[in-house]
């Protein structure tokens, strides 16, 4: 049994994690949920005593079973540390990539951890290892053994990092995000992984996660942490069923849910027919050239997007979903014109189409204020289009109203981007995108990297804007939950081609490809078993 | 990102690097204007004066006052950086920026080029260019200038190589912002800080150069005392009068050391 009593942990400044208690039997997995910043890694770090030298714990004890691991005020006694990692309790990251050494092939790395645990031999570690691949069901073990890790997809990746874990069968297996940088198909298969280690070996879990459809499905019980503390702890369905605390109510709420009813806000698909569509497609197919950059050096084109038909008409948001690596972001910048390797035909018919982009830190310039960036775009137009400019007052004026419009108040007009949280971030970035009217707007998976209760309302902003401003939406997902509530109709895209096309209750009642059914699975919100 | 963010402290290396070169600029510019004595009026009587409360350096060969010529010599070797960084580094962001935001044919002959220059030794390919452009200051600086392009070039392009495929940029293209706005406008902001570590490091460089050169005898030509010249007019009397290569020596690593200590507090400051 492990056992965290009191937990603070402190770097330079206040404490990060407080007063946490938690405990975890053989066999049980506990979630530990929360939002980013809730510390909930920086408490699974202290645990295994991985956390960075710089941390100080300022109260509280760690056991495990009668062994006591780490005391508030003594330094982490290093010895006793070593006896327990890797042996009795092992973690896995989120990363898979950067986890594994990418000099040494991957069978070693694993073959390390028995070499510094166990007496065995050269080749009854071999056997070993070969067997903890084939047991977290990697096909063709001896190849994995000699591959590197660039050899690998990501979830062969991150299967290598579970045998690696448990191939000591640890007592305690520390799970950070382990399934959040892989496509939803292969998170189910690695959650099925999980659990099916923890039913065999009967080690005690901890599942960090910021998602809680994942932790409903896979743990026994939640502990659900905000701002350092554990606000709520208890059984898994008596957590989502009856919530005691607001905070986690409203994060049950924020999750994008099919079982939720859905706000259908569009025209029939007859009035459509009479109306000009903002952007036709027409037998579109993009490629991508290799980037040789030398004099010489041939450059060879890749068909990534294939023979792609649609319309997008006016006040529609249509759902671009598909796994990573399928096509989706480059079908969107070639509609934008970004990707110019293109044939087959684009027509639009609004003027400057924008683009949202998912990576809230990176879609905004850092060396500039916000009202400045608001007001880039009027200033583009005016210097293209004489007709169109604008005096300085009113364009300060149409950022300020921009602002408000998007629920920021006006003091954030002069700061820069770095003084934003990622969700504020976000939201000037969808201002930007609107504040020339554009009228079609492509938004790129722009809920994917944020909290989830920012996400909710992030959706809820893009919805009210779209209703405002008669905006049509290209929204790309990875998540088909998300795609479910800003939708009113879907493409399923796979291998660069579209392979499903219907209305968002068509496709989630009656999916016609066995593709579209897989995914719909993979992201089935209630444990069905 | 900020330099003098609220409740930053300042770090040492940029309070030591801050207080050297403001000393040295601050005699430097006083040099142009008033120097304790006259930089050329020599003295038979006080040649090889010591150190003393009336030379605080000493004097020379011709009883001329060092501490008043290491003045002037400041002034002109620190003159002569800024305006080689000038140039250097306005064509280098030019250079740069052009080459690391459209790539393509340009770039490449541009880097081609570079490579060239840089596949000589700086202070020889300076003299082979004032060997045919002919002695003087201008000539100097032109030289000098030419030389450090290619270092500026390297920097600032790989800086718009990162940043041009960055979300804001290629969102600033979508909103149709013209190419040269966000070459200048956009991007250029976003590389100062990196820009302005390689400046101070391009300061020093020219630095040495320029004493470089005015030692070897190319470049400020007596009776201007530049700190180079003035090392290499005192070599003949290293043994007479220790102080006339002294005073010089010292002040050009002062100058340079200050210059490192205030460009890494800079970056240091940054983080």
């Amino acid at each position: 049994m492990i056992k965290i009593e009191n937990l603070s942990v402190a770097f330079d400044g206040p404490e990060v994690v407080k007063n946490v208690s938690l405990e975890l039997k053989d066999g049980e997995i506990l979630g530990v949920v929360g939002e980013s910043g809730s510390g909930k890694s920086v408490t699974a770090l202290t645990l295994m005593g991985l956390v960075a030298e710089s941390a100080r714990v300022t109260s509280g004890k760690i056991y495990f079973d009668d062994t006591l691991l780490l005391e508030a005020g003594k330094p982490r006694d290093k010895a006793l540390y070593r006896k327990f990692q890797g042996d009795r309790m092992s973690m896995v990251f989120q990363e898979p990539m950067t986890s594994l050494n990418p000099t040494q092939r991957v069978g070693k790395q694993v073959d390390e951890v028995l070499r510094l645990h166990t007496q065995l031999d050269a080749a009854e570690r071999k056997k070993a290892v070969l067997n903890a691949f084939a047991s977290v069901g990697l096909k063709e073990a001896e190849t994995v053994y000699s591959s590197y890790a660039h050899q690998l997809s990501g979830g062969m990746r991150q299967r290598v990092m579970i045998a690696m874990a448990v191939i000591l069968e640890p007592r305690l297996l520390v799970a950070d995000e382990p399934t959040t940088a892989l496509d939803v198909t292969v998170q189910n298969q690695i959650i099925s992984l999980l659990q099916d280690i923890n039913r065999k070996q009967h080690n005690a879990m901890l599942f960090i996660t910021h998602d809680l459809n994942l932790a409903r499905r896979i743990c026994h019980r939640i502990a659900v942490m905000k701002d350092g503390c554990v606000v709520e702890q208890g059984e898994t369905e008596q957590i989502f069923n009856q919530p005691a605390q607001e905070y986690t109510r409203r994060l049950i709420e924020a999750v994008p849910s099919r079982l939720k009813k859905r706000k259908s806000v569009q025209l029939s698909s007859e009035q459509e027919k009479d109306i000009v569509p903002v952007v036709q497609v027409r037998d579109l197919s993009v490629f991508y050239r290799d980037a040789g950059n030398s004099l010489f050096g041939r450059k060879r084109r890749h068909c990534v997007v294939k023979n792609v038909d649609f319309e997008l008409y006016p006040g529609e948001s249509l759902g671009l979903v598909g796994e990573s690596g399928c096509g989706k972001t480059t079908l969107s910048k070639a509609i934008l014109g970004i990707n110019r390797e293109i044939e087959g035909q684009v027509l639009h018919n609004t003027l400057r189409p924008q683009m949202i982009f998912q990576d809230p830190y990176s879609s905004l310039n850092p060396a500039k204020t916000v009202g400045w960036q608001l007001q880039e775009p009027l200033r583009a137009r005016g210097a293209i289009d004489g007709s169109q400019e604008m005096t300085k007052a009113d364009m300060e004026e149409a950022a300020y109203d921009m602002l408000r419009r998007v629920g920021m108040e006006e003091k954030y007009f002069h700061r820069r981007p770095s003084q934003l949280s990622g969700g504020q971030r976000q939201r000037v970035s969808i201002a930007q995108a609107l504040i020339t009217h554009p009228g079609f707007i492509v938004a790129d998976e722009p809920v994917s990297a944020l909290d989830v209760t920012i996400q909710a309302q992030i959706m809820e902003l893009m919805r009210r804007l779209q209703q405002e401003m008669k905006l049509s939406y290209l929204f790309i997902s990875h998540d088909i939950n998300v795609v479910y509530h800003m939708c009113d109709r879907i493409m399923v895209m796979k291998d660069g081609r579209i392979i499903e096309t219907g209305r968002t209750e068509e496709i989630f009642g009656a999916p016609r490809e066995e593709y579209t059914r897989l995914l719909l699975a993979a992201s089935q919100d209630r444990n069905k078993d | 990102m900020k330099l003098f963010a609220a409740g930053k402290k300042w770090n040492k290396y940029f309070v030591a690097g801050l207080i050297m070169t403001g000393l040295a600029v601050l005699l430097g510019v006083l040099g142009l204007f008033w120097t304790p004595y006259s930089t050329t009026a020599m003295s038979a009587a006080e040649r090889f004066a010591a150190p003393s409360l009336r030379h605080w350096f000493g004097t020379d060969n011709f009883g001329r006052d060092i501490f008043s010529r290491v003045m002037q010599g400041m002034s002109t070797t620190i003159l002569i950086s800024a305006a080689v960084v000038l140039i250097s580094g306005a064509a280098g962001v030019l250079l740069g920026a052009l080459t690391g935001y459209f790539g393509g044919v340009l770039d490449e002959a541009v880097m081609r080029v570079t490579d060239a220059v840089n596949g000589f030794p700086s202070i020889l390919l300076a003299l082979v260019m004032i060997s045919i452009l002919g002695n003087g200051r201008q000539n100097l600086i032109l030289s000098l200038g030419i030389v450090f392009v290619p270092s500026y070039v390297r920097i600032v392009r790989g800086e718009y190589l990162r940043l041009r495929d960055a979300d804001y940029i290629k969102r600033a293209r979508l909103m149709g912002v013209g190419r040269f706005r966000i070459l200048f406008v956009h991007i250029l902001p976003n590389i100062l800080p990196v820009f302005g570590v390689s400046v101070m490091i391009g300061l020093n460089n020219a630095i040495l150069a320029e004493s470089g050169m005015s030692y070897l005898g190319i470049g400020v030509q007596a009776p201007d005392a530049s700190l180079g010249n003035m090392l290499s007019d005192a070599q003949g009397y290293l043994q007479a009068a220790p102080w006339y290569a002294l005073a010089p020596g010292l002040v050009i690593v002062w100058i340079v050391l200050g210059f490192s200590l205030f460009g890494e507090g800079i970056r240091r400051q940054m983080e």
